[in-house]
């Protein structure tokens, strides 16, 4: 049996913000080519952890490695989709796409056509020279993920990227996404609170308890087989047994933080 | 049914300006407002067309728009320079902060002066007084502009593969834009006025250099036409600095526009 390659690795790692202690004692090793979901109740420090392992923010204690090099600086080897808006609103739509590699120094008439087969791919077809204001906030979100995955980086870490999109669209940008990480083998670590969408996606759930001081509660593994179909997937018993047993854990997490708050 | 049209504001805009002018010249004639004082809309309008024609006007008006128009440019390289500099460098800020604010509290007409003594009656007097005026809101806006760059663009920016430099290019530059721009509408018109207060307080030529020498032989059309040929030349900049703006900030909606200055 060969050995899976580490592609991220949290070792022991702390987040302190001045006094409030967002997360702690978290080690959670992901493996190249891996779909690894982080749920968990709003504000325990998901974000938290995708900037740290993106290299934005350094931990307080511990360390995070990627493919076995202990991570200092911008994680180089990672495009991140961020839970705001992070489109810049003086770019087109195109011209926002092809920031990456223009960023890169691929020259511009190699990438107009890459990023028009992305702009179709995300159902954008006639908006490539319209400005972000002028799109909704789901399209936003389209582009920005066109934006990140052009670059073809091996890791990408996406933060609830859907939570703006309407049912059916969803579904389409989850299934693409699926399509083009199993076409790939990208390591994916994404966030979302839709537990439902974790572990329709994901080769593995990771739930964090409730802030201050999160933790990991749990790891578990999806053994659902691939490729999957996401709208009947909901309806397996296979499907519907994992997902009673997360959400015991979550739903304990989710009550404790509305306690809290 | 459509909809009764509505008259554009511009012509009420129009209409008030035609009011107000029909009421000074009506108050004038009728010797309710000393002409002496006053002046009166009809002869401040032939002496303006006078000026024209006889061409006695255009080398003041040269002169004070090169003046201007050196102040302003020197004043906002400088001030987006330093307003970068010091937005990126946290020490330099601190260490200059008390400097600035001593610098620019300072009122700049008691400036003049001393201007006039060290570069003399030329135009170098007038436009080291420009300088100091748009220096400093340009400065203060581009500052402020790179400082409020939202952060999560510069980290999308930054994992996109940006480096420092092509972060200042993609990122800092065009969102600071909006900030630099509404601080040249502003300093347009202070550029004017400060090499207008310069000559005026001594030069040799010039549309301030003009109104004194008219306020000198109590000559009120004079200033008053004076003050009109000013008043034409900064709307006429500020409609093409609105224009370049425009087309330079397309990308931002209306109604989030640029910051209003605080003067
Ligand atoms: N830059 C910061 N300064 C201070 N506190 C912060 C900062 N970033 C995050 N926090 C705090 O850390 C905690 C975790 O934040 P984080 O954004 O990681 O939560 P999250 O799990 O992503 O929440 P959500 O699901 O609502 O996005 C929160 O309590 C938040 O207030
Ligand atoms: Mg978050």
């Amino acid at each position: 049996m060969s050995v899976a390659r580490e592609a991220i690795r949290f070792d022991n790692v702390a987040k302190s913000f001045a006094e409030y202690t967002a997360v702690e004692g978290i080690s959670l090793s992901v493996n190249a080519g891996a779909f690894l979901s982080v749920v968990g109740p709003s504000g325990c420090g998901k974000s938290t952890l995708l900037n740290m392992a993106a290299g934005l923010m350094n931990p307080t204690r511990g360390s995070v490695s990627i493919f076995g090099e202990p991570l200092s600086g911008i994680n180089r080897k990672a495009g991140y989709m961020f839970q705001q808006d992070a489109l810049l609103p003086w770019k087109t739509v195109e011209e926002n796409i092809c920031l990456g590699p223009e960023l890169r120094g691929v020259p511009s008439s190699e990438t107009i056509a890459q990023a028009h087969e992305w702009i179709e791919r995300v159902g954008l077809k006639g908006f490539a020279h319209r400005y972000p204001h002028q799109l909704s906030g789901g399209m936003r979100k389209r582009v920005a993920m066109a934006q990140t995955w052009i670059n073809n980086p091996e890791i990408i870490f996406m933060d609830e990227p859907f939570g703006a999109l309407d049912v059916h669209t969803r579904l389409r940008m989850e299934g693409e996404i699926l399509k083009l990480w199993a076409e790939t083998n990208k390591t994916v670590m994404f966030v979302t609170h839709d537990l439902e969408e974790a572990i329709a996606l994901s080769d593995e759930v990771v739930v964090l308890s409730a802030g201050p001081a999160s933790r990991i509660v749990g790891t578990y593994s999806v053994n659902l087989k691939r490729p999957r179909n996401l709208i009947d997937i909901k309806t397996e018993a296979a499907f519907n047994d994992i997902y009673g047993l997360v959400w015991r854990d979550l739903r304990e997490e989710v009550l404790r933080s509305y306690e809290r708050s | 049914m459509s909809a009764p049209k509505r008259t554009p504001i511009v012509v009420w805009q129009l209409l008030l300006g035609a009011a107000l002018l029909a009421l000074w010249e009506a108050g004038s004639r009728s010797g309710l407002l000393d002409k002496f004082f006053f002046s009166r809309p009809s002869d401040i309008v032939r002496r303006v067309a006078e000026m024209f024609a006889s061409g006695a006007v255009w080398g003041h008006l040269a002169t004070t728009l090169l003046e201007a128009a050196l102040s302003f440019a020197i004043g906002v390289a400088g001030g987006v320079l330093f307003g970068f500099l010091l937005a990126r460098n946290r020490f330099l800020s601190q260490l200059l902060d008390p400097y600035i604010r001593v610098a620019n509290a300072l009122p700049r007409v008691v400036l003049a002066p001393i201007f006039l003594l060290w570069f003399g009656l030329g135009i170098w007097s007038k436009v080291a007084l420009g300088v100091t005026v748009v220096f400093f809101i340009v400065f203060f806006n581009t500052f402020q502009g790179v400082r409020e760059v939202d952060p999560v663009i510069v980290n999308n920016a930054r994992m996109l593969g940006a480096s420092e430099r092509q972060l200042i290019r993609h990122v800092l530059i065009p969102s600071a834009l909006a900030w630099i721009f509404s601080s040249l509408h502003i300093s347009i018109g202070f550029a004017i006025i400060a090499v207008v207060v310069g000559e005026y307080l001594g030069a040799a030529k010039g549309i301030g250099y003009m109104i004194s020498q008219a306020e000198g032989v109590f000559d009120t059309t004079g200033v008053f036409a004076g003050m009109a040929i000013l008043a034409a030349v900064v709307l006429c900049v500020g409609a093409i600095v609105d224009r370049l703006e425009r087309y330079l900030l397309r990308w931002k909606t209306r109604d989030d526009a640029a910051p209003e200055s605080h003067l």
